[in-house]
């Protein structure tokens, strides 16, 4: 389309961003035509009745609108997808989504069986240092105030299993080690926890309490 | 000149800014469930989204069908806050690309249906490809006494793109640059397809009239 032509349409529906003046424009007799002719159809169709949509559209809409959701079978159209191959896809997916389900809930009730407490989770260095000697035999927890610990030194106290000689080696031994904080370079190495001074709140060696 | 319509066009858009925008009323909707900013929103729009679809599927039926379906979409996409309407964009224009797309999903079918139905062989020219300076249509109308319903199958005979510029910028307001977007085509070509359709329009009215002169003198 030749630009003069363009642009008497373009006056003619007030979108001319051009600065070519409609006057220069109509000097012309085969645009000047052209013009009356559009604009006689424009006018023509300018005094067409507009229409509406039933009022009954408009409710089901305004019922859609106020809670958000489509009703069901708003959508009765012929054209529309046939039922028959909702069904079928219904009649696969209902039994492998079912399956996937049961198998999603038996791995989750699995996991939530595991034991995770924290002697399994023990890093591998300090549990190699334990297996020199029995930690129950090292260890006893103590509180922070002493005053308050009433050792169990009283014969009814002790376990049966707790043998009185292997505790009294081991304290013997501890002993002997005493003056391991003079180690020098070159000295075979003993477990820290059995140095006297080791800084383990809450936990001391059992020769220590004995004492 | 001003006409009755220009004149409502006119007030329209004089009281335009007192009016909130379609994105404010889309918010308010969106946000808090504003069912009244919505009601304005269909009002406002009711009657350029309707006179589109009309015009492109020719049926009151069906065009109610596809109006319903354009807006329970709009809903649906606003109620899950989809990323297919922004709050930049225009509310009209995204509407009318829902409308256009179910009305073209419609007149694909009915298409399909009639190539199953006639015994059209693949040499004919098919009316949906053709694009006639004038319709066949003309000379079979019969004689209609309300000038609305005689320009209503004027429009209705023109080629489909041509008919559907029309439509867009008659019924839906929309610029012709916006047109051009909507159906994704040039400005060119659719202010060509527009211009040819007043022509067609023109042509076709004045057949009828002379038409009807005929009539009266025999």
């Amino acid at each position: 389309m030749k630009n003069d032509k363009r642009d008497i349409l373009l006056h003619l529906y007030g979108e001319s961003e051009s600065e070519s003046d409609l006057r220069t424009l109509l000097r012309n007799p085969d645009l000047k035509e052209e013009y009356t002719a559009l604009s006689e159809a424009k006018f023509r169709l300018d005094l067409r009745k507009r229409e509406r949509p039933d009022a009954a559209v408009m409710n089901t809409i305004m019922a859609a609108a106020r809670t958000g959701i489509e009703p069901s079978g708003m959508y009765s159209r012929v054209d529309r997808g046939p039922i028959a191959r909702g069904s079928r896809l219904r009649k696969v997916l209902v039994p492998a989504l079912s399956f996937a389900a049961v198998v999603l809930f038996s791995v989750g009730v699995g996991l939530f069986s595991v034991d995770w407490s924290s002697d399994q989770r023990i890093p591998l260095a300090e549990s190699a240092v334990n297996d020199l000697v029995p930690p129950e035999s090292l260890y006893r927890f103590v509180p922070p105030h002493r005053d308050a610990v009433s050792p169990s030194t009283s014969q009814d106290s002790e376990l049966e299993w707790d043998d009185r000689t292997t505790l009294s080696s081991v304290n013997d031994r501890l002993n002997s080690l005493k003056p391991s904080d003079l180690l020098d370079w070159g000295e075979s190495a003993v477990p820290l926890e059995s140095l006297p001074n080791s800084n383990r709140p809450g936990f001391q060696t059992v020769g220590s309490i004995r004492k | 000149m001003v006409n009755a319509r220009t004149y409502k066009r006119i007030t329209e858009s004089t009281t335009a800014s007192m009016l909130p925008a379609d994105e404010d009323l889309v918010l308010q909707y969106v946000e808090h469930g504003d069912e009244k900013a919505f009601r304005i929103l269909v009002d406002r729009h009711q009657e350029r989204v309707f006179g589109y679809l009309l015009g492109m599927v020719r049926d009151r039926e069906v065009a109610n069908d596809l109006f319903q379906e354009t807006f329970l979409k709009v809903i649906s996409a606003l109620s899950k806050k989809r990323a297919s309407y922004t709050v930049q964009g225009k509310f009209l224009g995204w509407v009318l690309r829902i409308a256009r797309n179910g009305a073209l999903d419609h007149l694909r079918a009915r298409k399909k249906w009639k190539d199953v139905s006639s015994s059209q062989t693949e040499d004919e020219v098919d009316y949906w490809d053709r694009l006639p300076d004038e319709s066949p249509l003309i000379d079979t109308m019969i004689h209609r006494s309300e000038q609305s319903e005689l320009l209503k199958d004027c429009i209705n005979a023109l080629p489909e793109e041509q008919r559907e510029v029309l439509l867009l910028r008659h019924e839906a307001d929309m610029t012709f640059r916006e047109i051009a977007d909507l159906t994704g085509c040039s400005i060119n070509t659719a202010l060509g397809r527009m211009r040819y359709a007043l022509i067609n329009l023109r042509r076709q009215l004045m057949a009828q009239h002379s038409k009807d002169l005929t009539e009266v003198a025999e």
